[in-house]
């Protein structure tokens, strides 16, 4: 700062900027990349973006808390705002050392970003910032202070600003403005304000408390009680609206002795080391992180030969089942949340996809089958940075998203752009301990609320709901450990590599901004050097087991890759960890011998890898088992050759003309033939046998007696001349219906008030009335209890004419005894297209 | 990071027996793990929560545990199970059970949220009484047991340290004439001692009647002795007046046939089961006299109802005795609150090596079934089918073979069907020991096998447990309880008592090649080759030849 003369003062942000240096535009290019997009053609095309809401927005949510108080203390500060204002509100009328110190760079950091411009006496905050950060009744400041007295009087009667002046015995005034600058500077002269307090009733003082920390606005009812009426009075409350009384900002910063902030926080709070930090040794931390990164590498690779097969199908909506990651949780042997986290991970590692067939289903990619031929270290570097910079969040799983949708693992709507930055931060701030030291999680989370403070209204509240970026945070550290990045809370050496080449010392306040991601190349280059930090702690893949007479083979670490997959073939694991037990059962060999090894094969290969003597036990599991495998054969067939001369059957598989039906021998006495029987038959006809066909239970077929059958069929029903006689019941029925139908049909209507409404005639269409008087003719029918003639339209649309006898009308509904159908029914009124009163009853 | 121990995710341990430092993990880890397998070359261990327990009222407490895993594991320890293990071992002693001179028993807690839990509980609340101060509550003496095992059911086991009434003071010396307890028994009376109730985990044959024995003698008060069966019950009275100054008429019986009370009384699990009409008629035996101590004489088979019985005796001293902890039934926790954690434990294959426990050949006979039989088996109905395969005749011309090749070796014969034993008795002409046998002839007999009038036994499973056969030498199992391992284990043991000579004891197992017999034997065999009993087969064609 201070670049500027104050004499030469810009008077717009656009002139500010072209005072600017190169490196500072840069900076401030850096710090806000929204404004690169597209590039801005001129500076003031780069003042005027810089201004909008959007952007602004987004740079003072990646303020720190200092900072963002810096720039909430000058939004309340008079505009232009001096240097020492601002430090007196962030400091208090005492003064404070920290906030001095911070003070400048925080400053410095909002005219950087070009939040303020304008030298030390003259810091303008950028007007957008300020409307965002002013106190307004409908959006409360931060900060928890009200509007001046001036923003408060504006609509004030002149007589009633005078009275305040008189209560307060300041002369009276001749216009409003000097009113309200008597009264500002009576509320801000510190002196002969405690002189006015002193005179205020003590409940006075008490309403004060509640406002004066915010928010600074209180109902008030139309007869307030004494205490209020005398701050009201002395212009201590000021009316905000008919019911509302608000304390004016130079009352409060009084009240708070000249403070902006409950609590300035210029420093961040530390990250402490855990109070329990066991055994603080960094090899200790090593060890610990890479037995876990070795427990990583064998759990993805678990998972993935689980699914070598082909996984779990794709849901609709993208995503894992609920159910499949639950089966996939109870495999890996490990609780769901978990079973995520895995999944996210080596999905984002690019280790397993959605295959994209029509039946969509998970996985491995041929990257995994690449990843496997890489030494374990490398295999964890590539793991560890895909989740480091991952914006895909698995401790989202199981949530719900805005609309209430359940978040599925694998599924869309996973990323969160701010992942990576807190994961890299976490990290960081782990590596600002000394090596070795596990933080305490708490004070890493509160610095992390610190360096990107929760804008209020911008999500979740204080109570209760934890922010998303805390969440991340806390996953993070979970992960992290999960993963092996750190060993009992420390960060490792390892996962220190990972963030590429320490930057000396722990940064300066004003650099913490800065938490940016690596390039591809340092990407690369902290993954190897990771790598090569591991490498030596990761166990050494052994060749060789113990074989013990329970039928049991333990690998005292981890195995060499092929070694481990034929055990995994022939035994079963029993438990896992660092060392694995392998069990033999029947089932294991007979799964080792279906996979093609012999029986020799597997002693060959136990005796080999063995560091001691194969137990007889098991030599004899895999010979009993290798006994019965196989001695069943089955195959299929189509039709077989059956003689009990062997040398004819010789003389058949000799001869070249059989070769196209794919004979076989089985037994001396049998061929087994790939043609149907009746080619086969043809064939060693025309070849010149004399085969002959059997049946299924060994019966020679005759084929004389071949004849073509249907299957089972039943005999035709006669069917006799005319309808069958019909019986009484039949016939009453069909006496009722048809008096019924001939009811409905030539019955003659009363003549109607209104003829014309009639249909054309008796035999023709419905009849028409209009719909109240189709209501009152029903309603006059349920009185007399008569029949009407009703046209009606089914919802089929059919229409139909029918007699009925309405009993109820409701609802738009007739409820009526229908003479054409013989039963009670419903009809809708609005389906009804006309009514008709029956001329006499046809009985 | 070389050590001998690799600790395992699912809490098990795997112990390299050839490391160096094997003897001194193995020692270290031994009070607070499980020994579940123990082959030849890595042995398993499993930490349990009752496990840890047991090492918190041994006096062990976490930081050592952790020290022993983190010192002697090879590969570095899951932080989230050192972690579990250190919060598991917090739970013991949080909740202690003391006398009070008012209220008579009060349970204590260091930790009031803990207090506050359990009392909410539903399962506590009839168990105590009034509130006394902020982390006392009043217990009725009477519900001592049970609030120990609804504690422990809910994750915080109580200390019991109310004490033990002394009981009926009676004079029992050790008769030390010619013989002494060895080391381990003298550890293991001591370990009872000191801690006051427990169990004491010997395996067959390592003489757990002395550590009976010396924990009567300890005490000198009047006893109880639980056990089995009659013939059991028989073989103590025998051993006790061998072995102390108590004599026989100081010794009653209290079984189906006899209900004398005396200073020492040794009950049958079975007489105090006896239900009539909805009573326990033999409960009273329990209030009988004033007893200083009551002997649990294989725990792992304590009825459930024993159990109940025993939650009303907290404030005698208790001792269970057994060979295992592990029951079928799953019961371990209530062995805990009820008798007593663990306070001695020595593996089978230690004392093996102390030349306690003769060492013995494990041999399984494979017997091909002929082709009839074969095809005999494959039509029989599936519950027929092990009974079919157990009792071909194929085994029994095996059987045969065996006992000829081990003529004039103390042979036992044991099987599970009487049809077939006896038939086996016919044929090698020798006597056949069942369940409608009387106790007189039984004890007629196995006294006549101890003196070598006869040389060749056969036995049903009313053999499997207690008695003791000293000279016999060769086992031969024919048929067995489908898969029970402790049937085996037991059976085993008839041979592992020492002999005479030092010679070494054989275990045949015969089996039918390729049925369901095979798949049973696997099961049971398991148990043994767990414990560093390796079978060795065999080829029944090649013993026949």
């Amino acid at each position: 700062m201070g670049t500027t003369p104050e004499g030469s003062s810009p008077r717009t942000l656009a002139e500010a900027l072209r005072a600017r240096s190169e490196q500072e535009l840069t900076a401030l290019l850096r710090a806000r990349p929204d404004l690169l997009n597209p590039v801005p053609g001129d500076l003031t095309q780069l003042a005027t973006r810089a201004s909008t809401r959007a952007s602004v927005v987004r740079a003072l949510e990646r303020l720190d808390r200092f900072t963002l108080q810096t720039a909430e203390a000058l939004a309340v500060a008079p505009e232009p705002g001096r240097y020492e204002t601002l430090l007196a509100l962030l400091g208090g009328d005492d003064g404070d050392l920290e906030v001095e110190a911070a003070l400048p760079g925080a400053v410095e950091t909002l005219r950087t970003q070009a939040l303020v411009w304008g030298g030390g006496g003259r810091l303008r905050l950028v007007r957008t910032a300020r409307e965002l950060l002013t106190p307004s009744p409908s959006r409360p400041s931060p900060t928890g202070l009200g509007p001046t007295v001036a923003e408060a009087t504006a609509g004030m009667s002149p007589g009633r600003l005078q009275e305040i002046l008189a209560a307060n015995e300041l002369p009276t005034t001749h216009d409003p403005v000097s009113a309200v600058t008597a009264l500002t500077s009576l509320f801000t002269d510190r002196r002969r304000m405690g002189e006015l307090l002193d005179q205020a009733p003590s409940e006075a003082l008490t309403v004060l408390d509640r406002l004066v920390w915010g928010p600074p606005y209180g109902e008030v009812t139309a007869s307030p009680t004494p205490p209020v009426r005398w701050l009201r009075d002395h212009g201590l409350l000021l009316p905000a609206s008919p019911r509302t009384v608000v304390l004016p900002r130079e009352a409060a910063l009084h009240l708070r002795a000249g403070r902006a902030h409950r609590t300035a926080e210029p420093v961040p709070p530390a990250v402490l080391p855990a109070r329990t930090a066991a055994s603080g040794r960094p090899a200790g931390v090593d060890e610990a992180a890479a037995g876990q990164a070795y427990t990583a590498l064998s759990t993805v690779e678990e998972l993935l030969q689980d699914w070598h097969e082909g996984g779990p199908p794709v849901l609709r909506a993208g995503g894992l089942a609920v159910r499949d990651l639950k089966r996939t949780a109870a495999a890996l042997d490990t609780h769901e949340q978990m079973a995520a986290f895995w999944l996210e991970l080596t999905y984002t590692a690019g280790l397993l996809a959605a295959d994209g067939e029509a039946d969509e289903r998970y996985a491995p990619t041929p990257v995994y089958d690449e990843w496997l031929t890489l030494p374990a270290a490398e295999r964890w570097a590539l793991l560890a940075d895909a989740w480091l910079t991952a914006t895909r969040t698995a401790g989202l799983v199981g949530g719900h998203d805005g609309k209430g949708r359940a978040l599925s693992a694998l599924g869309p709507e996973m990323d969160r752009s701010a992942a990576p930055e807190v994961r890299r931060r976490v990290l960081e701030l782990l590596a600002s301990l000394e090596p070795g030291t596990a933080p305490d999680p708490e004070t890493v989370l509160a610095r992390l609320r610190w360096e990107r403070p929760l804008r209020p209204g911008a999500g979740a509240g204080s109570d209760g709901v934890v922010d998303l970026r805390s969440r991340m945070a806390a996953w993070t550290l979970a992960e992290a450990e999960t993963l092996g990045v750190t060993g009992r809370g420390a960060l490792s050496g390892h996962g220190r590599a990972l963030l590429g080449p320490a930057d000396g010392e722990p940064q300066p306040a004003a650099d913490r901004a800065r938490t940016a991601a690596l390039t591809t190349v340092e990407r690369a280059a902290a993954q190897s050097a990771a790598a090569t930090a591991l490498a030596p702690l990761l166990p050494t893949p052994l060749d060789h087991v113990l074989l013990q007479a329970d039928l049991t083979a333990v690998a005292p670490g981890p195995l060499e890759r092929p070694l481990a997959e034929t055990l995994a073939v022939l035994a079963d694991i029993e438990s896992k960890g660092g060392a694995t037990v392998y069990r033999f059962t029947p089932g294991s060999v007979r799964r080792a011998l279906d996979a093609g090894r012999s029986a020799s094969d597997l002693h060959t290969f136990l005796a080999t890898h063995s560091r001691t003597p194969v137990p007889q036990p098991l030599s004899y599991l895999i010979d009993d088992v290798a006994r019965r495998h196989g001695h069943l054969r089955i195959g299929a067939a189509s039709a077989y050759v059956r003689c009990d001369d062997d040398a004819l059957l010789d003389e058949i598989l000799a001869d070249k003309r059989s070769q196209g039906l794919g004979l076989r021998r089985l037994a001396p006495t049998v061929l087994a033939a790939q043609a149907d029987p009746t080619t086969l038959l043809q064939s060693l006809r025309s070849i010149g046998y004399a085969p002959s066909a059997e049946s299924p239970q060994g019966d020679v077929l005759i084929t004389r007696a071949h004849a073509h059958r249907t299957p089972p069929r039943t005999p035709p029903v006669p069917v006799p001349d005319g309808p069958p006689a019909p019986d009484d019941t039949l016939l009453s029925a069909a006496v009722r219906a048809v008096r019924a139908g001939d009811l409905a049909a030539t019955v003659e209507r009363k003549p109607t008030a209104a003829p014309t409404a009639r249909t054309p005639g008796p035999g023709g269409g419905l009849p028409r009335s209009t719909s109240a008087e189709t209501l009152a003719t029903v309603q006059a029918a349920v009185m007399t209890g008569s029949a009407l003639w009703i046209g009606y339209v089914n919802a089929e649309g059919a229409a139909s004419q029918r007699v009925i006898a309405p009993v109820r009308v409701e609802g738009g509904f007739v409820t009526a005894y229908d003479h054409t159908a013989d039963e009670v029914r419903t009809y809708p009124l609005h389906r009804i297209t006309g009514v008709a009163e029956l001329a006499d009853d046809p009985a | 990071m070389n050590g001998p121990l690799i600790v395992q995710s699912d809490k098990t341990l795997l112990l390299e027996v050839d490391h160096e430092q094997a003897d001194a993990c193995r020692r270290v880890i031994a009070p607070f793990a499980e020994l579940e397998r123990a082959p030849e070359h890595i042995h398993t261990y499993r930490i349990t929560p009752l496990g840890l327990w047991n090492a918190r009222a041994a006096g062990h407490d976490a930081e050592q545990v952790v020290d022993a895993l983190v010192q002697y594991s090879r590969y570095p320890v899951p932080h989230a199970l050192l972690v579990d293990v250190a919060e598991t071992m917090a739970r013991y002693g949080r909740l202690t059970l003391t006398k009070h001179p008012v209220h008579g028993l009060v349970l204590t807690s260091t930790d009031r949220p803990v207090l506050e839990e359990i009392l909410r509980s539903k399962k506590v609340q009839p168990l105590v009484g009034e509130r006394l101060d902020p982390d006392t509550v009043a217990v009725h003496p009477s519900e001592r047991g049970q609030i120990k095992q609804t504690l422990l059911k809910l994750g915080w086991p109580a200390e019991d340290l109310a004490g033990y009434v002394d009981g009926e003071a009676h004079r029992i010396d050790l008769d030390e004439n010619g013989w002494a307890l060895r080391p381990y028994q003298k550890q293991a009376v001591e370990g009872f001692w000191h801690g006051g109730s427990g169990v004491v985990v010997l395996p067959c044959g390592a003489g757990k009647t002395l550590v009976g024995a010396g924990a009567m003698a300890q005490a000198k008060a009047t006893t109880l002795i639980l056990v089995t069966n009659t013939v059991s019950a028989r073989q103590w009275k025998h051993e006790l007046v061998k072995r102390t100054s108590l004599t026989e008429e100081e010794i009653g019986e209290y079984s189906g046939t006899r209900k004398e009370i005396r200073p020492v009384t040794i009950a049958t699990y079975q007489v105090l089961t006896t239900k009539r009409k909805g009573i326990y008629p033999h409960l009273e035996l329990f209030d009988s006299r004033d007893w200083g101590l009551i002997l649990y004489d294989e725990v792992h088979l304590l009825p459930a109802p024993v159990f109940k019985f025993t939650a009303d005796l907290q404030a005698r001293r208790r001792l269970g005795l057994t060979a295992t902890l592990v029951r079928e039934d799953g019961r371990e926790s209530d062995v805990f609150s009820l008798i007593g954690p663990k306070r001695f434990d020595a593996p089978w294959k230690e004392i093996e090596a102390q030349g306690y426990i003769a060492p013995a050949d494990c041999v399984e006979v494979r017997v091909n079934l002929t082709d009839a039989e074969r095809l005999a088996y494959a039509t029989a109905e599936t519950e027929e089918k092990y009974r079919f395969c157990a009792t071909t005749a194929t085994k029994r011309k095996v059987t045969e073979a065996l006992v000829a090749k081990h003529r004039g070796e103390q042979t036992l014969v044991i099987g599970q069907y009487i049809d077939q034993l006896d038939e086996l008795g016919e044929h090698l002409d020798a006597p056949v020991i069942k369940g409608e046998t009387s106790n007189a002839q039984r004890e007629k007999l196995f006294d006549a096998f101890r003196q070598g009038e006869i040389s060749v036994l056969v036995v049903s499973k009313v053999a499997n447990f207690s008695i003791d056969l000293p000279e016999a030498t060769v086992a031969i199992q024919v048929s067995g309880t489908f898969g029970s391992r402790q049937e085996e284990a037991q059976r085993l043991g008839r041979v592992l008592r020492p002999k005479a000579d030092g010679h070494e004891a054989r275990f045949y197992s015969v089996v039918a090649r390729d049925t369901i017999d095979q798949d049973f034997a696997a099961h049971r065999q398991r148990f043994l080759a767990e414990q560093g009993y390796a079978y060795r087969i065999v080829d029944a064609d090649e013993l026949l030849k």
